[in-house]
């Protein structure tokens, strides 16, 4: 499979008061189009990558909203896989260059959740729970810390461990002007933060964030469309893998097999092994779903994530750099867009154009986005 | 949902689940909430595992010590989340301590 990134487009992320659902979809799009050298007639479909819309945002119809305010008449959708709706607009139009049906598609991953209270924020995402975590008072910090207190019984996974990736990701974010939380922290105020869950603190969880970004993806052999000035960067894998809804019906709470099954078949159908990996962005909506990411994708063993990271193995100058955007926990987490996010942080590390946090000789990226706990798991393999 | 035919459809369900015994799996405290369960933080909930082997998440009450994995528990009939003085009630499982 060789797919082509030709343009890629990110808004700032945050808490962008002045923007709205359409000015975000909009700046991405329109940068990603500037990008690519393309105008909107030379795209053939649109894929946009938003969960919650038509709760948040009271629109629905999310496909040809962003085609009108491009001014375009092609065929629009909105794919939706909750956290993973991003990830899953990627894989969509890379299906549709695949069975031939378009030559240059546009994918645009957006959410505008600033605009109500995090109490209304928090029972719309729990949409992607079961019924029966909404009916037990469960969050998605609740959620996760089941995950991360199964890991501590198990491992023995510590707090401590945990409060390296968030000290981890902000770091990188400090060198991101896209990031939501451009500044360092320490491992004592993660600790020391406001309790959300057992064993959570506030910094062990990603925010509520504003934000969109966009790809323009084309068949490879398409001769017309030339990345000028510009490294080509190729997607050799696209997989996704689901698993129950309800965490209480998974076969193991230390791992998620969505993860497993993904990048499995991902490996295989780019023909490469962890080891010749270069720079990856994990789905770190919680600290410990970054630790259990590392292992279940198969960069470390089992039980052993919290000490690979707290080593400095995934720290930028380290081994394989993990999340230099910020990751979800410090360059934030706009549902929608952070999936297509991933694959616009992959291209600028393997193009040579991600500044202050550039991965040196990266030639291979992973990106893994996570749906829910681990219903939907998407990961894609970027090559130069 | 809180509205009469979800909460009608779910009470035809709540009988299976009385007196229905099994032990936490793991744990978790909450201390922001979703809409609806503010009043009740900081509440605990557990996945647990029935004599059957199957599982579900519950809020578990009536606790006095810290909850531990293992720990056998008892399903209950409570009020699920606010009830408003005007509105509906809805009544689900929770699980408390043997």
């Amino acid at each position: 499979m060789k797919i082509k990134v030709a343009g890629i487009g990110l808004t700032k992320f945050g808490e962008l008061w002045s923007k709205s659902i359409y000015d975000l979809s909009l700046e991405a799009a329109s940068e990603a189009l500037l990008d690519a050298g393309l105008k909107i007639q030379d795209i053939d479909a649109i894929y946009v990558g938003n969960m919650l819309s038509g709760v948040l945002n009271h629109q629905d119809q999310l496909g040809a909203q962003v085609a009108s305010l491009l001014k375009t008449n092609a065929p629009a959708l909105k794919v939706e896989g909750a956290c993973a709706s991003g990830g899953l607009a990627v894989y969509t139009g890379i299906q549709a260059l695949l069975a031939g049906t378009s030559k240059t598609v546009l994918i645009v991953g957006v959410e505008k959740m600033t605009d109500a209270s995090p109490a209304q924020v928090s029972a719309a995402l729990m949409g992607a729970g079961s019924e029966d975590e909404r009916l037990a008072g469960l969050t998605f910090p609740g959620l996760y810390a089941l995950l991360a207190k199964a890991h501590m019984q198990k491992f023995g996974t510590t707090k401590e461990h945990m409060a390296h990736v968030a000290v981890k990701n902000h770091y990188h974010a400090s060198l991101n002007e896209k990031a939501q939380f451009p500044f360092e922290i320490t491992v004592e105020k993660v600790l020391r933060s406001s309790r959300i869950t057992d064993p959570f603190t506030l910094f062990d969880a990603s925010p509520i964030t504003d934000g969109a970004a966009a790809v323009i993806l084309t068949a490879a052999d398409n001769k017309k469309q030339k990345t000028r000035n510009k490294k080509d960067v190729f997607i050799t894998a696209s997989s996704i893998a689901t698993d129950t809804i309800d965490l209480s019906k998974r076969e193991s709470l230390t791992e998620l097999k969505g993860t497993k099954l993904a990048a499995k078949k991902a490996f295989t159908q780019a023909g490469i092994s962890p080891s010749d990996v270069d720079v990856v962005e994990v789905h770190d909506c919680f600290t410990i779903a970054e630790i259990i990411a590392m292992e279940d994708i198969g960069f470390c063993k089992k039980g052993e994530g919290g000490e690979y990271i707290k080593q400095g193995n995934t720290k930028l100058g380290g081994k394989m750099p993990v999340n230099t955007s910020g990751g979800l926990k410090a360059c934030g987490h706009p549902v929608g867009a952070t999936g297509v996010k991933q694959i616009v942080e992959i291209t600028q590390q393997l193009q040579k154009r991600a500044g202050k946090k550039q991965v040196e000789n990266a030639k291979v990226g992973l990106a893994q986005n996570v749906g829910g706990t681990g219903a939907t798991v998407v990961v894609h393999i970027l090559q130069v | 949902m809180n509205n009469p035919p979800t909460i009608w459809r779910k009470t035809k369900e709540l009988h299976k689940y009385i007196g229905k015994k099994g032990k936490i799996v793991v744990a978790t405290k909450i201390f922001v909430a979703p809409e609806g369960f503010e009043h009740e933080v900081p509440y605990t909930v557990a996945i647990i595992e029935f004599e059957d082997a199957s599982r579900k998440p519950l809020q578990v009450v009536d606790l006095t010590d810290e909850l531990e994995p293992g720990q056998q528990v008892i399903c209950v009939i409570r009020r699920i989340g606010k009830v408003e003085a005007s509105g509906l009630i809805s009544y689900g499982v929770k699980a408390k301590p043997l």
